[in-house]
C-alpha cells in the first residue's frame, strides 16, 4: 500500500499558519513524523484560500523545498490549479512527484495530465467530472474512461495513473461505502494496470467512533484490490488495518511486514 | 566476491528468508539485494563444490534457524520462509549434486496417516529433510497404512517419516508400525513420528524409532541413528 500523508493540507488551520509564517521548521517535522510512520509520500497542499494564485505558487515552491532539502520522501503536489501544481514540480528539480490531482472535466485533462508526461510524475485521477461527484459506480466509471483517454493521448501510461474513486460520508446516504467499492473493482477489472487510491477518511464524517468504520472500510477497499491511500500516517489504528488487511489478501509474502510490525507487541 | 563471502551470503539469505531479490526478508531494507536462487547461480558459475554449497550455506542456515524457532526469536512464517529458500536451493543444486555423484542420504517415505488432512507440518519437515541430502518420497495426506508399507517396501526407503495432528488419528501410526512388522520390513527401517498432540511417550507405546518435536529434531534423529 502506498500511503500518502494527509497532513500538510493548509485547509487545517494550524497547517495553514505555518504556510503563512513560512515556519519551516514546523513544516519539516510534519513531513518528518509521516515519513517515520511510513508515509511513501508526503502530500503537500498550500492553498490557504486567501491571497493571490501567485502567493499560492509562491507557498507552494517555499514549501516544497524546504521539505526536500531535509527529506528524500516523494512528495504529492496537491492544488485545484495547473500553475500551482506546476510550480511544485518545478522545485522538485527531477525528483520523484505525484500529482494530486485531475478530475475528468475539460481543463484539468487538457492542463493536468500533460504535466504528469513532462515531470514524469504519478497522476491521481477523481472519477468525478464538472458536474460534481457522480452517485453510481458507472458513472464514476465513465469519467475514469475519460481520464484514460486523455492519458493515452498525452502518453502517460496508465501504470502512473491512481484513479481516486471517491469516499462520500456513509452518514448522509448509507450505500455510499458500497458506491466506492464497486468504482474500485470496475477500474481494475477495466484498467488492471492502473492503480487505485483513496482519502479514505470522509467515509466517516458525521459518525462516533470514526477510526472504526475508517479501519473496516479500508480492509474492505484492500479486498477490493486498493493501491493507495492518502491518510494521517500517525493513525496507527489506520496503519495496523492496512498491515492486517494486505497480509489476509496474500500482499505479504510469508506476513513479513505483519510480523514486523507486530511481533514484539503482545 | 570471493568464495567464503559468497557462501556466507547464501547462508544470510537463507536465515532471512529471501528466495528472490525482491523479497522481504526477517530484517528491513533488504529488499532489491541479490537473494538466493542468484547467489547459488552465481557460486556455481565460480565453479564452487555444489556439495560445500549444501554444507557452508544451507545446513549451517537452517541450524541457525532451528535456534531461532527454539527461541521464539522465530515463528511459523520466518521458518517457511527459510525453507523455501532451501527447497529452491535444492531445486538448483539436486542436478549438479548427482553429476558430482554425491549419493543422497536414503530415501525417506513421508505422509500424514489416513483420516488427517493436516500437512503444514509435513511439509516442513520433507522441505527441511530435502535440504539436508535425504531423499524425499512425499504420499501427501490421508494415506492408509498400506499406501505407506506398500511406498517403504517398494522404494526399499530406510526411513518413514509419519505426521498426525489429530487425537484420533495418530493411532493410525501404531497400526503402521504393525504392518511394517506383519510385512517383515520392520527391522530395514526406522520409524520417525511428529505431530501436535504426540509425545515420547506415546512414541514409545507404539514402537516408533523416534518422536521428534519439529523438523529440526527430525534431522537431528537422522542423524544420530546414521551415526
Amino acid at each position: 500500500m502506498l500511503v500518502i500523508g494527509e497532513k500538510i493540507n493548509a485547509t487545517r488551520s494550524s497547517i495553514k499558519e505555518i504556510i503563512q509564517n513560512r515556519d519551516a521548521a514546523a513544516l519539516l517535522q510534519l513531513a518528518e513524523k509521516q515519513a517515520a510512520a511510513g508515509a511513501g509520500y508526503i502530500d503537500v497542499n498550500v492553498g490557504t484560500g486567501v491571497g493571490t494564485l501567485e502567493d499560492e505558487m509562491d507557498s507552494m515552491q517555499w514549501a516544497v523545498r524546504t521539505i526536500q532539502d531535509s527529506l528524500d520522501t516523494p512528495l504529492c503536489i496537491d492544488s485545484a490549479d495547473p500553475k500551482v501544481l506546476e510550480t511544485g514540480l518545478k522545485a522538485r528539480d527531477g525528483r520523484p512527484s505525484m500529482i494530486n490531482s485531475t478530475k475528468a472535466e475539460q481543463k484539468g485533462l487538457d492542463e493536468v495530465v500533460p504535466l504528469a508526461q513532462k515531470y514524469e510524475a504519478l497522476l491521481v485521477g477523481l472519477t468525478m467530472d464538472e458536474s460534481g461527484i457522480p452517485k453510481t459506480a458507472d458513472d464514476r466509471l465513465r469519467a475514469a474512461d475519460k481520464i484514460v483517454a486523455a492519458c493515452e493521448a498525452h502518453r502517460v501510461p496508465l501504470k502512473n495513473v491512481y484513479f481516486d474513486t471517491l469516499v462520500m460520508p456513509i452518514s448522509t446516504d448509507v450505500k455510499q461505502g458500497l458506491v466506492t467499492l464497486e468504482t474500485l473493482t470496475q477500474i481494475k477489472r477495466k484498467y488492471p494496470e492502473a492503480k487505485t487510491v483513496l482519502g479514505l477518511s470522509n467515509i466517516s464524517y458525521g459518525l462516533p467512533q470514526r477510526s472504526r468504520i475508517n479501519a473496516a472500510f479500508m480492509q474492505m477497499a484492500i479486498y477490493a484490490g486498493l493501491d493507495g491511500a492518502i491518510i494521517d500516517p500517525l493513525d496507527t489504528e489506520l496503519m495496523a488495518a492496512i498491515t492486517s488487511g494486505e497480509v489476509l489478501v496474500g500482499k505479504d509474502r510469508h506476513c513479513r511486514k505483519y510480523m514486523r510490525a507486530f511481533r514484539h507487541r503482545t | 566476491m570471493d568464495k567464503q563471502e559468497l557462501l556466507e551470503k547464501i547462508a544470510f539469505n537463507v536465515v532471512q528468508g529471501r528466495v528472490e531479490a525482491e523479497d522481504e526478508g526477517f530484517d528491513p531494507g533488504l529488499e532489491g539485494q541479490p537473494a538466493v536462487t542468484e547467489l547459488v547461480e552465481q557460486a556455481l558459475e565460480q565453479g564452487i563444490d555444489p556439495k560445500e554449497i549444501v554444507l557452508a550455506s544451507l545446513t549451517e542456515s537452517m541450524e541457525q534457524v532451528g535456534e531461532k524457532f527454539e527461541r521464539n526469536e522465530y515463528l511459523i512464517p520466518d521458518m517457511l520462509a527459510s525453507a523455501e529458500c532451501v527447497g529452491a536451493a535444492m531445486d538448483i543444486l539436486s542436478p549438479h549434486l548427482m553429476k558430482a555423484g554425491v549419493e543422497s542420504k536414503g530415501k525417506f517415505v513421508i505422509a500424514t496417516v489416513s483420516g488427517d488432512l493436516h500437512d503444514i507440518g509435513k511439509n516442513i519437515v520433507a522441505i527441511m529433510l530435502k535440504g539436508a541430502g535425504y531423499n524425499i518420497i512425499d504420499l501427501g495426506t490421508d494415506v492408509s497404512p498400506e499406501r505407506i508399507v506398500q511406498a517403504v517396501k517398494e522404494h526399499q526407503a530406510p526411513y518413514v517419516g509419519l505426521s498426525a495432528l489429530l487425537t484420533t488419528t495418530m493411532r493410525v501410526m501404531g497400526e503402521v508400525v504393525s504392518k511394517l512388522k506383519e510385512e517383515g520390513l520392520r527391522d530395514q527401517v526406522k520409524v520417525l513420528v511428529g505431530g501436535a498432540p504426540l509425545s515420547d511417550q506415546f512414541a514409545k507405546e507404539i514402537g516408533a524409532d523416534a518422536y521428534c518435536k519439529d523438523a529440526f529434531h527430525a534431522i537431528d534423529s537422522l542423524k544420530s541413528m546414521a551415526a
